[in-house]
């Protein structure tokens, strides 16, 4: 079964347990009149059977909506409340002592439109686990600089390119774009070639970037 | 007669600017400092902001092959290597046995490249200026190589989705046997100029020192966490490209300061020759390039997949929604989470240190910034 | 201190086993450094300089199909490529073919692309100029190669 794997490495032929079998339950489209649209094609991962699964699951509950594993890589989708203690048991009773990083991916279609990541390593298991959480447009997450202090920039880059406010966050402003800029860069309304003409006006005297 | 306070010192705020010779690219830290001791330092990044990132959305998933190189410009197959990686795990591609051997010695010998440039110019910061142009020689020959083989010295571009896009030249295994030859005699010429040098010494021992707990909690990794005394290596605990053919050992010391991190390195690419020479040694033969569609359409998915970088761990996040172009990529850069441990290393040094943190930090802006 | 010690440090042992390094190269058996622009590096076959479209050697035309791959490829899309419907042959000939010198990153994706070896990035690497007119290269350009002008040294 898909038991604790090792993620990474391009020879691992096929992941076990993920040949293209067991999809999850597709959304069913409802049949209107004439073509029926096809529904979204979602990510065939399928359900992750471990020990730590099954001691997260105990541990949370309803809290967390599903343990999935895809191309042998394991992730948790977990209510946004549930994030930090999540992060905390792992650390302290797991030894996931590791945050690899915390991005955000936005899906603007959805009501819920931001999937922020968590992605954790643990040294002793040699093992990676993300937990995702769909949190919508104006919600702040609770911060992760208590739990693990690489959080602090990562953080605040996600809120930089995203808009994402992270609450209780010692420091937050913006880390890559200047500190008076508006607009948040990696959102998808925010086009590839759009830049805050008033910021570009004043500092650097022209017109226009571009 | 003035009064008690006039001899005590306030604290100074000074301005290590975007253009210092020796922040190794643009990168503003403020200081505060009481005298010459540093009581806290604020880094300020986003200079060389390029949105590597949103370009991706924009672009096909081999059209952005070019792109990655741009980030970590100092060892730009290291790059490469990692986007490839993830984008064939998406596509749970395999690749032949010969094009991840040439893979693997590419990759070590951009590894010995980008460890001469951290010495190279670690070295001139704390003042001795000859290894610069010894490392910078050196450099050259692996260079050349790279130029031989893929046509470009910095920017490489050298692995596409699959496999490689060139056959290895004529020549390329004797070119590597002498690059193999040649270097470890230039390593310890390095290591007689500088390892026993008692100013060497003097200035690196003690300074930044970073325990592992200190590491694992600010998510420090590579040649830092190796030199904290931490025996983690992704080439060894999760190998890909077929690093576990090779046998090589991971350097690891115990105090977490400079002068361990300048050893660690040394060390590494001591055992980088050893990786390359095992390679070119047992090149196997057949295709390069693996069964990969010409148009790459990945399924509906994501996927992270992170290498040791020679920084640290650099991870790709890329989430795709079933078309030819990227939803998301997400670029993981050792030199952003490493830059952030800075304000631990330095509180309670000298301004002096900072130069010399800075340098052991091996940060590539091009990679904090992306 | 042992004795080993002391005479080391009093005689700047280390210091010297460095200098002895450095004194060694004041007679070196190579020099490393090429005069340019006296001395031109070789440079390898392979170099992705200044691009070129080729032409048949024998009688002159030019090898390009005008399949578009290459402007499909470009990761920048400077390449545009103008063609017209010979309607004797019914195959596609070139008519204009423009490539935009100061946007490429000479990542190579266009050569790489291009099924008749029409399109090659050739080794000169000597493009810079001071304005930007001049680098949006036409046709002619591409296949005559830029005319530098030579100096003497």
């Amino acid at each position: 079964m898909a038991d604790e794997q090792k993620p990474g490495g391009s020879e691992a032929p096929l992941p076990a347990g993920g040949e293209a079998a067991g999809q999850p339950a597709r959304p069913s489209p409802p049949k209107p009149a004439a073509a029926p649209p096809k529904p979204p094609a979602t990510m065939a991962a399928t359900p992750w059977e471990s020990d730590l699964a099954r001691e997260l699951k105990e541990r949370f509950g309803g809290e967390i909506g599903e343990t999935s594993t895809y191309l042998g890589q394991n992730f948790i989708v977990a209510r946004p409340e549930a994030a930090i203690p999540i992060l905390e048991y792992l650390k302290l009773e797991a030894d996931f002592d590791y945050l690899v990083d915390i991005t955000a991916v936005d899906w603007p279609k959805r009501p819920e439109r931001f999937d922020l990541v968590y992605i954790v390593y643990s040294f002793p298991r040699n093992e990676r686990v993300r937990i995702k959480i769909h949190i919508p447009d104006g919600y702040q997450p609770e911060t992760a600089v208590g739990v693990h202090l690489t959080a602090n920039w990562l953080e605040r880059e996600v809120f930089d390119m995203f808009g994402i406010e992270f609450a209780g966050h010692p420091d937050m402003r913006r880390i890559l774009m200047p500190e008076d800029w508006q607009g948040h860069p990696l959102r998808k309304d925010y086009s590839i070639l759009q830049q805050d003409q008033r910021w570009v006006q004043e500092n650097l005297g022209i017109e226009s970037g571009q | 007669m003035p009064d008690s306070t006039f001899l005590d010192s306030t604290e100074l705020v000074l301005n290590m600017g975007p253009q210092h010779p020796s922040t190794h690219g643009v990168l503003r830290v403020i200081l505060k400092l009481d005298g010459e001791k540093i009581l806290g330092t604020d880094c300020v990044i986003g200079y060389l902001h390029r949105g590597v990132e949103k370009i991706a959305e924009n672009r096909t998933w081999a059209q952005f092959n070019p792109y990655v190189d741009r980030m970590d410009y100092v060892a730009s197959v290291s790059n490469g290597l990692g986007y490839c990686l993830a984008v064939e795990k998406l596509l749970n591609v395999e690749v032949p046995p010969r094009a991840q051997a040439v893979r693997v010695i590419l990759t070590e010998l951009n590894r010995i490249a980008s460890h001469l440039v951290w010495l190279g110019t670690h070295a001139l910061d704390i003042g001795a200026i000859t290894p610069v142009f010894y490392c910078f020689r050196e450099r050259e020959e692996a260079l050349n190589i790279f130029e031989k083989y893929c046509g470009a010295r910095l920017t490489t571009h050298a692995f596409r989705i699959g496999g490689l896009e060139y056959e290895t030249y004529e020549g390329f295994e004797q070119d590597v046997k002498a690059f193999c030859d040649m270097f470890p005699p230039k390593v310890d010429q390095y290591e007689d100029l500088l390892t026993g040098n008692r100013i060497w010494v003097g200035r690196l021992t003690n300074v930044g020192v970073l325990t592992a707990d200190e590491c694992k909690e600010y998510g420090v990794t590579g040649p830092l966490l190796r030199a904290a005394g931490v025996k983690w290596d992704l080439r060894k605990a999760q190998p890909y490209s077929g690093y576990d053919k090779y046998d090589f050992e991971i350097p690891i010391r115990h105090n977490g300061d400079t002068y361990d991190r300048y050893i660690v390195r040394m060390q590494e690419m001591r055992q980088s020759v050893r990786i390359v020479r095992q390679a070119v040694e047992s090149l196997p033969e057949g295709p390069i390039l693996g069964k990969v569609a010409k148009v790459i359409k990945p399924a509906v998915g994501e996927a992270y997949v992170s290498i040791e970088a020679p920084k640290g761990e650099l991870g790709y996040y890329v989430v795709s929604d079933g078309s030819t172009q990227p939803y998301r990529v997400r670029v993981r850069p050792p030199s952003f989470v490493n830059l952030q441990a800075l304000d631990r290393m330095v509180r309670g040094g000298l301004v002096a240190d900072i130069v010399a943190v800075i340098g052991t930090l091996d940060i590539v802006l091009g990679e904090v910034d992306r | 201190m042992s004795a080993g010690k002391l005479f080391r440090k009093i005689f700047l042992v280390d210091l010297f086993q460095g200098l002895s390094v450095t004194f060694r190269y004041q007679k070196p058996k190579y020099i490393v450094t090429e005069q340019y622009p006296a001395e031109r590096p070789k440079v390898a076959e392979r170099y992705r300089g200044a691009p070129r479209l080729n032409t048949n050697p024998e009688n002159g035309e030019t090898l390009c199909i005008a399949c578009n791959l290459c402007a499909l490829a470009c990761p920048e899309n400077l390449i545009v490529v103008g063609s017209e419907r010979n309607e004797q042959t019914r195959r596609k000939e070139l008519t204009t073919f423009t490539y935009d010198l100061s946007r490429c990153m000479f990542c190579g994706l266009c050569e790489d692309a291009c099924p008749v070896d029409a399109l090659e990035l050739t080794q000169d690497f000597e493009l810079a100029s001071y304005s930007r007119e001049g680098l949006i290269w036409d046709r002619q350009m591409l296949e005559e190669g830029p005319r530098p002008t030579q100096y003497k040294c």
